[in-house]
Order: structure tokens, then C-alpha cells, then sequence
């Protein structure tokens, strides 16, 4: 009599709202063997990207990867094409950047939570932290024009400055978000349903974080101290108070905390931006085709975002190759599902924050 | 950044020199499609907590050589591993074709398709 069983999960599940299959080998409910399906939605964008598009459109194309952090990818690709052409980009530009990364982070941190809430069966905060969130995709649509899928990274800069209303309305907007975040941090800290319940559960040590390449709140959350934010110079982050956020449980419950402090630090970061922007121009004219080689690196709320590109000196493109986070945490993932009970694996999964519109660029 | 040209039977034995893995982070492995009817194969690092400092090794080969895996000394790569196999069509020890593509699949999208 065969002594284990196969119990798949997605690719459409009611717990799951991303395209991707897993198959669960259990025995009894123990999970001992975990096989993934990430191809459901493959665009085929990096060949489009050397294939249908010039160089100086392709920060659009890649923005669509995905509608959460598309603001990241603009901004990597964007980035890598400036590094080839040597361009200087004004301080206001930067700091503007940073305010929609960072806002870009707390709205992706939040629908997480909101998820990881509703896994846990409390539908009400589900619904009160996604409520919530609407304060911070009414600011992004203020500044940028669009909630989702910002067009708002150009080459040289950024394509709209902020006005004096919208400054008030987004300080107005973060202040409020600063309180409701409170509320969270309690609730994730002392309900049952949050916290006890998701303590030593889905548990990635530190180890198996240096050796499975962890990145992102999955890697700090195990004490990692891996954040791009802290490894590259091309925005100041340094500048603006950003302070990594780290925990060493490694569980469900200290990537939920880790993810409520960094949405802490994003909003100080915000406000910061706001009180500090300087004066200047928001785009500098940038001419010329790029030629070479480059890596590029951004820190997107799922973690390590990578855009590897070569260039001729002509206006198509030889090469985009997009490495993003989900992708990277893939094995990972599959390592904390071993010896978890088949019932928690949504509640795991939840907290891993998956995205599958990058993973199948 | 620092790029590092090995050859391919060679390879292993650099990484296994090179990698330790508390200090140098693996982002990923990338395949650029050459115009010669060749492919260069990266294993790009980067540096724990340090300011950009990025290395890659790199061999180039031709689309019917047979890639060694690196899954031993670093689990993540497995994915990568899988992703140039569907990509490009070549073969990877170890890797499996059908992460993003169907099993059966005889088309490699990026095979070739640099100018």
C-alpha cells in the first residue's frame, strides 16, 4: 500500500491568488516533498525587449512585468540604461524615486498582510488593512496619474514634479497610515490568530537563508542582512533615513513584523523626502545610444530586483535579463514547506508574498 | 563589476574556489546568445553588504555542449539552472526542461536571438 499521498495546490486555489502550482508529496499531513509550476503566465518580455522595442521605450515595457512594483523595474532598467550613458541625474529626481519606491513598498507590504490575514481566517483585517491601503494608492495616483503600472520613471529622471496641494495631501495621507500601522503592529503581536498561531511555523534559518540565496523580508526576517538598499549608491538612501529592518525567528510571524517595521521606516523615509526635497530640475537631457555591459540592482518589496544589459551602441538592445525576487526565493520555498503540515501551507505561502507576474516575465 | 572568462571544464572548479557562501550572494546564472552562433553562460555574485561589487564567471560555449551543474554548491541555482534550459536549449546536468515552458516543448525563445 502506497504510503504517501499527492495533494496539489493552485494553479487556480481559493487560498492561492497567483497563478503557480505546487504538488505536495505528504504523509498523513507532513509535507516531505514539495514540486513547483511557475509558467502559467510567460510573456516572453525579455525577448521582446530585444526584439520589438528601442532602448529608450523599453522602461514602459518592463513596468508592466508587473502592476505591484512596476515603479522597480522602470526604475532598474532605467538605471542600467543611465550607467551605460553615463548620465547624471539631478538630486530632486533621486529623491523623488525614492518617495515612489518607497511608498510602492508599503502598499505591497500591506496587501501581504492583508493576505496573510485572511489566510489566518480573520477576514475583517483582511478587509481593514486592504481599506487602508486605498490612503496610499490614492497618493501614488496623485503623484504619478496612475494607481498601478506607473509611467512615472523616465531616462534622465522622472516625468512629473510634485505640487504644493499634493505634498500636503501625502503628508495628510502617511500620517494616517503611521496610526493605522499601530493598530496592525498589536494586533500581530498579541492576536491569537496573528501571532501565536504563526510562531515557529514555515521557520527559515539563518543558515538556509546564506545557503538557498534568500532575499528580501524572507531573508531578514531568518536575520540576513541582505538589502540592496544597503549595497548600491545610485540613490541616497543614506541620505534619507533608511535603516534595515532584521528579526531571527525566521517564522511566519517575524516576516509578518519585519514587514510592518519596514513600512514604518518607508513612511519616516517619506516624510523625510517631503520635508527635504531639493530644488532643481526633475529630468536632465540625456543623449546618445548605449554600448556595453552592465548589471544593475533595486530593492523591490519582494526583495533583490536584477536587470543584466547589453548594449551595441545601437538603439535595439542585445540583451535584457530580468532576475526577480520571487524568482530567486523559489528554492528557498520549497526547502521551508518540508515537514510542514499540509494545512499551514497556505498561511507559508502567504507569507513568502509570491508574485508570478514577475516570475513568468 | 569584474568579469571572470573560464572555461567550461573548469568551471566547477573556480566556483568551488571562489564561493563561500556567507560572504558572496548567487544572483543568478544568464545566458547572452552570441552573433557566432554561440552562447555566453554568466554565474553572477554578488558581495554581502558591500557597496555594488558584483563578479561574474563566464565561459562561452557552443549550443550543443553540455553545462556542469553547480546545485551542489549552490542549491538556488537550480532554477536558473532550469530557466537556461528552456530558454536556450542547452543542456544543464541535473536541470529538467519545463519550468516555463511545457515538457515537450521544442521551442527555445531566445536561442539566437541577439543580433
Amino acid at each position: 500500500m502506497k504510503k504517501t499521498i499527492n495533494i496539489p495546490l493552485g494553479s487556480q486555489h481559493i487560498s492561492l491568488l497567483e497563478p503557480v502550482r505546487f504538488k505536495f508529496e505528504c504523509e498523513n499531513e507532513k509535507i516531505i516533498g514539495v514540486d513547483s509550476d511557475v509558467g502559467f503566465v510567460h510573456r516572453g518580455v525579455e525577448k521582446a525587449c530585444t526584439t520589438s522595442f528601442k532602448f529608450d521605450s523599453i522602461g514602459y515595457v518592463v513596468a508592466r512585468v508587473c502592476g505591484l512594483c512596476a515603479i522597480t523595474h522602470s526604475l532598474t532598467y532605467t538605471a542600467a540604461i543611465e550607467k551605460l550613458l553615463g548620465a547624471e541625474i539631478t538630486s530632486k529626481a533621486k529623491y523623488l524615486r525614492i518617495l515612489l519606491l518607497e511608498l510602492d513598498r508599503i502598499h505591497s507590504h500591506m496587501l501581504c498582510l492583508a493576505h496573510t490575514c485572511e489566510n489566518a481566517g480573520f477576514e475583517a483585517m483582511f478587509m481593514r488593512i486592504m481599506g487602508d491601503r486605498e490612503l496610499i494608492m490614492e497618493i501614488q495616483e496623485l503623484i504619478t496619474g496612475n494607481r498601478i503600472q506607473f509611467d512615472y520613471i523616465n531616462i534622465g529622471g522622472v516625468n512629473r514634479d510634485l505640487d504644493v496641494n499634493s505634498v500636503q495631501k501625502v503628508k495628510e495621507n502617511l500620517y494616517e497610515v503611521k496610526q493605522k500601522v499601530q493598530g496592525y503592529m498589536d494586533e500581530f503581536t498579541n492576536n491569537w490568530s496573528l501571532s501565536l498561531k504563526f510562531k515557529g511555523i514555515g521557520a527559515l534559518s539563518l543558515d538556509e537563508a546564506y545557503m538557498y540565496n534568500a532575499i528580501g523580508p524572507l531573508a531578514r526576517a531568518s536575520g540576513l542582512r541582505i538589502d540592496v538598499r544597503n549595497e548600491i549608491d545610485y540613490l541616497p538612501y543614506n541620505e534619507v533615513g533608511y535603516k534595515m529592518q532584521t528579526h531571527t525567528d525566521g517564522d511566519i510571524n517575524a516576516r509578518n513584523i519585519v514587514r510592518l517595521n519596514e513600512i514604518v521606516n518607508s513612511i519616516e523615509m517619506c516624510e523625510n523626502i517631503l520635508n527635504g526635497v531639493p530644488e532643481g530640475e526633475i529630468v536632465t537631457k540625456v543623449k546618445g545610444k548605449p554600448e556595453g555591459e552592465t548589471v544593475v540592482r533595486f530593492e523591490a518589496p519582494r526583495g533583490e530586483l536584477m536587470y543584466y544589459v547589453k548594449a551595441n551602441g545601437t538603439a535595439m538592445l542585445e540583451r535584457v535579463r530580468i532576475k526577480t525576487p520571487t524568482f530567486s526565493c523559489i528554492p528557498a520555498f520549497s526547502h521551508i514547506f518540508l515537514g510542514e503540515e499540509y494545512a499551514d501551507a497556505p498561511a507559508v505561502l502567504a507569507s513568502f508574498d509570491p508574485c508570478m507576474s514577475c516570475t513568468a516575465k | 563589476m569584474q568579469k571572470i572568462e573560464v572555461s567550461l571544464e573548469k568551471i566547477r572548479d573556480e566556483i568551488k574556489e571562489f564561493y563561500d557562501y556567507k560572504k558572496w550572494h548567487f544572483l543568478t546564472l544568464n545566458g547572452v546568445a552570441l552573433a557566432d552562433e554561440r552562447l555566453e553562460v554568466q554565474w553572477i555574485f554578488s558581495k554581502y553588504e558591500a557597496m555594488d561589487e558584483i563578479v561574474i564567471y563566464y565561459v562561452v560555449i557552443d549550443y550543443t555542449d553540455t553545462i556542469p551543474s553547480v546545485v551542489d554548491m549552490i542549491p538556488s541555482a537550480i532554477i536558473s539552472q532550469r530557466e537556461l534550459v528552456d530558454m536556450f536549449g542547452v543542456t544543464v546536468e541535473g536541470s529538467s526542461k519545463g519550468l516555463y515552458l511545457d515538457e515537450d516543448s521544442e521551442i527555445s525563445p531566445l536561442k539566437g536571438c541577439s543580433v
